[in-house]
């Protein structure tokens, strides 16, 4: 049954050849199923065959015969363990028809995707600024805009890897948001709400795939603060097993701001793996506060493009890894005009034998980034014997006027802090719960808006405390 | 005005305070010393010789503190052969130290660097860089050095530490309370709820003159030499030990911030309270004045006197008091 299906993917098989060299003979039979079995699952969804999707698929599907599923032996992936995905038998996760109603929200700007499906029945967009536009990019009229989404869907991404391009394959959809010049839409957050709901028990080793696909295009001189949130179904009870592999794009035009909050509290049994791809124009702001606790696999890929001089960009991350917990940032900003700003700060809390943090943080001033100015640390507290951290933090200066530091920290709580509450009446285990709790307070505090910022709080300090 | 001597067979009677109204005046050779020899119980020391040089004369008190109490003093603090060792390096610090203290006494240590002061007074609170390697401590009966460093706090032991570490992320006011809830915890009272600890709180805040936007500040983070010391005299105002350790609350400070830190002190200093000072200088103890002085020397007290002793160290240095 498979070989025919197969073949419909390797449509150009000699096109491919002459391009990729090597692309006929890496052709990885366990991609290539996942490929095939998306590209079935996509094609059942008939209403989304919008010239913008199928560009995205065609894109993808080329750059996927060249890839094959990563090891510890490719540099992106020598510390990241994948072997549960590669164990696991990946399934398309098919949305339940009738949504549960824990699902509704009353905010506004509400944008839900269940498995990867935009749902606009869980969706509150009527108070969206004039002019803008939320939705499919099947209903987006020729003009700017539908420019720029199919330059975004057609062009490759070079840096993409395997997972970026199983997403575009498989995504059922292609969502745009698009905020138009000069407004403001900051004090009611622009929220993404990503569920997974199609969970397979634990025990059968079977991983239904989703892939919801994103992008938000800020205008010129607009801000707008965006708050990502990928959770799981209250009927998973928490310990779902699904595999969520999402994209969110986004591009800043210029002179505007995007603050962007992103929080990943899925299943301890789901892998969650994800790109971020910010394009910044000339004297935009990007800001990011990356919350990230979930996931039994949890990767992170975010990729800061500057399109034009003048930019800043602030990066924070709190990660929360435990047992049998893969909590992984893979970061690349780079720099290719004159006086970029850029600010990274990592944290990462392994609390146990098991628990295994990754961070590899690129920065890379090119040739004309003069008088970029760029700062990293990254932090990491080991709570348990054998936990494990791999810290990467890699700068790569071409220019040679700017100004760039980098620092990582590796380390147990400090005992002077633990007897500075002992000493004061406060027994060990209180006290190292609140030195856990404020490690990551400094990125916790960074989340713009209160109530929301309070909410997450308690489920991390929680989360830590019952550790 | 009454000048209140008692003769030396009499206990000392409680002291109303031992605040800034209690003031060395002149050496007065006939008068009687307070400092009788049964409550001078450092070792090695001859008593008899200090007993006419110290001479304490109250010059004020109010009749409604006139409530002599003609009981023995209770100890509080009773050290006795105490030695101890650097946990990592096991090199010998402490070499049998004998100290004790009374309720309501204001005793300080001096004594060069390296001699062992601070040593003696994180060992006292349970720090963990140190090892007791002999000797014993009691406090108010019970042995101090079984309880570990948050029970020591709660039988009232406090210290305040000379270099305060920083604590980001932690606000003061968290600080605070989880500290008071955690004693009155241990004490079988209910907790305070914040707005309830703020009340508890406030008067606390003005005696030791800090402005309430510390509470929102992280604990000791980004504070000046000056606001660290005054954050510990309000953590000790908050706890209300009875026995406090000051360890060199002094260092660092300039002469105004040295007078609200002592102020705030000497404000929290009642009849049933004692306070260990560690100092290199008689500055401090201008500000807030001991009954005794005792003088540290490789790892052990080798000289006890009374605020005169401080005088001869600031003026001879340490060669004209070392035993050695």
């Amino acid at each position: 049954m498979r070989p025919p299906r197969r073949r419909r993917l390797l449509l150009q098989p000699k096109a491919v050849a002459a391009s990729h060299p090597a692309a006929v003979s890496l052709s990885d039979p366990f991609v290539l199923d996942i490929a095939d079995m998306l590209e079935d699952s996509v094609s059942s969804f008939s209403s989304s065959s919008s010239s913008v999707l199928q560009t995205l698929r065609d894109a993808s599907s080329h750059s996927l015969l060249s890839q094959r599923w990563p090891t510890h032996k490719d540099e992106p992936y020598r510390f990241t363990d994948t072997s549960f995905l590669k164990s696991s038998k990946i399934l398309p996760a098919v949305p339940p028809s009738t949504i549960s109603p824990s699902f509704s929200s009353p905010s506004s700007n509400l944008i839900t995707f269940v498995d990867g499906h935009f749902m606009p029945s869980l969706s509150s967009l009527s108070s969206l600024p004039a002019g803008a536009f939320a939705g499919s990019a099947a209903d987006i009229t020729p003009g700017p805009l539908y420019d720029t989404v199919m330059a975004s869907a057609g062009d490759a991404f070079h840096h993409g890897d395997l997972f970026w391009n199983l997403n575009g394959l498989g995504a059922p959809d292609l969502t745009v948001i698009y905020i138009p010049d000069g407004e403001r839409m900051i004090d009611e957050p622009l929220r993404l709400r990503f569920y997974s709901a199609a969970a397979s028990e634990t025990g059968l080793g079977r991983l239904p795939l989703s892939n919801p696909r994103v992008l938000v295009v800020s205008g010129k001189l607009a801000e707008l603060a965006i708050v990502e949130e990928h959770l799981e179904a209250e009927s998973c009870e928490g310990n779902g097993c699904y595999w969520s592999n999402s994209v969110v794009e986004i591009l800043v035009e210029e002179g505007g701001k995007v603050s962007h909050s992103y929080v990943q509290m899925q299943s301890r049994n789901a892998a969650h793996i994800k790109w971020t791809f910010v394009r910044q124009e000339k004297c935009s702001t990007y800001e990011l506060v990356e919350i990230s606790t979930g996931g039994k696999l949890s990767r992170h890929n975010l990729h800061v493009q500057q399109l034009g001089p003048d930019t800043t960009t602030e990066l924070s991350a709190f990660h929360v890894a435990q047992s049998d917990q893969i909590q992984d940032l893979h970061s690349r900003l780079v720099l290719e005009h004159p006086r970029g700003y850029s600010r990274q700060l990592h944290k990462c809390i392994v609390s146990s034998s098991s628990g295994h943090a990754i961070f590899d943080g690129n920065i890379k001033v090119n040739r004309f980034a003069q008088q970029t100015d760029a700062g990293q640390l990254t932090r990491t507290l080991l709570l348990a014997p054998r936990a494990t951290a791999n810290i990467k933090p890699n700068l790569q200066i071409i220019a040679d006027d700017v100004k760039c530091s980098h620092g990582a920290a590796i380390s147990d709580l400090e005992e002077d802090q633990l007897f500075y509450f002992q000493a004061r009446g406060i027994d060990v285990k209180t006290a190292r719960d609140a030195l856990v709790f404020s490690f990551g307070v400094e990125i916790l505090a960074r989340i713009p808006f209160e109530p929301y910022r309070k909410s997450v709080s308690d489920r991390v300090k929680e989360l830590l405390t019952a550790s | 005005m009454a000048c209140l001597c008692f003769p030396s067979t009499t206990p000392l009677p409680r002291f109303p305070s031992l605040s800034p109204r209690v003031s060395i005046t002149k050496i007065f050779p006939s008068s009687i010393s307070l400092f009788g020899p049964s409550r001078f119980r450092s070792h090695g020391v001859d008593l008899r010789s200090q007993a006419t040089a110290a001479t304490l004369t109250v010059d004020y008190r109010t009749p409604g503190e006139e409530t002599l109490d003609t009981g023995p003093p209770r100890i509080l603090l009773e050290v006795r052969d105490l030695s101890a060792i650097v946990a990592e390096s096991r090199q010998e610090i402490l070499r049998g130290v004998n100290l004790i203290i009374n309720e309501g006494e204001v005793h300080a240590i001096m004594g060069k660097n390296g001699s062992g002061k601070s040593t003696f007074a994180k060992v006292l609170v349970g720090h963990p860089d140190y090892e007791v390697t002999g000797g014993t401590v009691s406090f108010k009966g019970e042995d101090l050095l079984n309880m570990e460093p948050e029970m020591r706090s709660h039988a009232g032991v406090f210290m305040s530490f000379q270099s305060p570490v920083e604590i980001p992320g932690v606000s003061n006011m968290d600080f605070l309370l989880m500290a008071c809830n955690a004693r009155r915890e241990k004490r079988g009272e209910p907790a305070l709820s914040p707005i309830e600890f703020f009340g508890f709180l406030s008067p606390k805040l003005v005696a030791v003159n800090m402005n309430p936007k510390f509470l929102d500040r992280n604990v000791n983070e980004g504070f000046s030499g000056g606001e660290k010391k005054r954050n510990e005299i309000l953590q000790l105002a908050v706890l209300e030990a009875e026995l406090a350790i000051l360890d060199e609350i002094d260092s660092g400070l300039d002469v105004d911030a040295l007078q609200d830190v002592a102020k705030a002190v000497n404000g929290l200093l009642t009849p049933h309270k004692s306070l260990l000072m560690i100092t290199h200088y008689q500055r401090l103890l201008d500000y807030i004045k001991p009954s005794y002085v005792h003088i540290m020397e490789a790892g052990a007290i080798v000289r006890t006197g009374s605020f005169s002793l401080a005088k001869q160290l600031e003026k001879e240095g340490y060669r004209s008091v070392s035993v050695a």
